[in-house]
């Protein structure tokens, strides 16, 4: 019994892809090996079996669907390649002030609050003239609105605080 | 003075010609005309009629951006079936229908049942008309592993030498021709007539 490589060489013979010094060994044992000559026999029958031998097959769709359908998708990879190839939209001028303004205005804010703090170290903010909050001690916990539009006060007192 | 080209009678030369200056009506006549045989083609590979219409569908696609590097060394349809084997050889490694190769080696160098089959002579054209011969070896085909069939195809109907086929596979020569000799003996097996449970 001849072993896989020598199988492997008989078939290369078969489809003439064996180096020529190799394809004499071959031919000279398929005149000598009756196994030999069997299998080479059978490889070439099924090869030329299949030779010209497709099946034939038919789209199932009609020619109108179908090209529809390749037509839509080339238009889709079309219209993407071309919006990824477009040069992009160039900023507009003042986006470029954005962040050192963002910054300045961050630096404004801690200004304003640090020159807006009472001394007698009580929270006050005004947020106009009419309006008030007040937190005159922080140990109470209290907290008193006053409306001057509105007339009226109003006065929060969380006795629960420790 | 400019002829309009008529497309039903125009070789797929002229046709491609036509196309790769943005003819959209001479691709489309190419791909009336040779809308079977790559349907076919990814049909045969995937065993699955959908998987088959949306690989060639897709083929279509690559074959009309990549017109332009058509240079016409083969002929228009076998550069348009190489491009649907590499979609379909794709969408099987994505399936993971192609085993790798150290685990197929491992399985086909112990022996595989083939090995111990007896030498067959299939002539089955002796009794059968083309048409049913055609059918018989299509299902024989069908009952071949992914990889058995694949290489069988590329080999048999697509006539590529076992370099070719083991750079497209991405895997070894000597891969491609172990595939080769099993497939082979496979279909030698199935097409003389023998029984399926004594191919197991």
């Amino acid at each position: 019994m001849i072993n896989h490589a020598t199988e492997l060489k008989l078939q290369a013979y078969l489809d003439g892809e064996l180096p020529p010094g190799e394809a004499k060994a071959i031919a000279d044992l398929l005149q000598s090996d009756a196994g030999a000559q069997g299998l080479y026999h059978e490889l070439k029958a099924a090869k030329s079996l299949l030779a010209g031998n497709e099946l034939e097959r038919q789209l199932p769709e009609s020619r109108e669907f179908y090209w529809s359908k390749i037509q839509r998708q080339i238009e889709r990879v079309e219209s993407t390649q071309a919006g990824g190839l477009a040069e992009p939209a160039t900023p507009r001028w003042w986006t470029r002030f954005l962040a050192p303004a963002g910054v300045l205005a961050a630096l404004a804010v801690i200004v304003a609050v640090a020159l807006l703090s009472p001394e007698d170290g009580g929270t006050f903010l005004s947020l106009d003239d009419s309006h008030e909050i007040e937190t005159p001690l922080e140990e109470t916990s209290s907290f008193s609105f006053r409306s001057e539009a509105a007339a009226m006060t109003v006065v929060w007192v969380d006795s629960h605080r420790e | 003075m400019s002829q309009k080209l008529d497309f039903g009678s125009a070789d797929d030369k002229t046709l491609v010609k036509a196309a790769q200056k943005g003819g959209m009506q001479a691709f489309e006549e190419l791909v009336a005309r040779h809308r079977d045989k790559i349907y076919g083609r990814a049909f045969s590979m995937m065993r699955n009629e959908e998987d088959a219409i949306d690989l060639s569908q897709e083929a279509w696609v690559k074959a009309w951006q990549r017109l332009k590097q058509f240079q016409g060394e083969a002929s228009f349809v076998t550069w348009m079936t190489r491009i649907v084997i590499n979609l379909c050889l794709d969408q099987l490694r994505k399936q993971k229908r192609l085993r790798a190769e150290s685990i197929e080696q491992i399985d086909e160098e112990s022996g595989g049942v083939e090995r111990q089959m007896p030498v067959v002579t299939p002539n089955p054209t002796e009794r059968l008309e083309r048409g049913e011969l055609r059918q018989r070896i299509d299902e024989a085909l069908a009952r071949l592993s992914h990889e058995h069939r694949t290489v069988l195809i590329m080999h048999e109907f697509e006539e590529l030498e076992y370099k070719e086929i083991a750079r497209r596979m991405q895997c070894s020569i000597g891969t491609v021709m172990s595939r080769l000799f099993y497939a082979r003996r496979k279909m030698a097996v199935l097409l003389a007539g023998l029984k399926r449970e004594e191919l197991r």
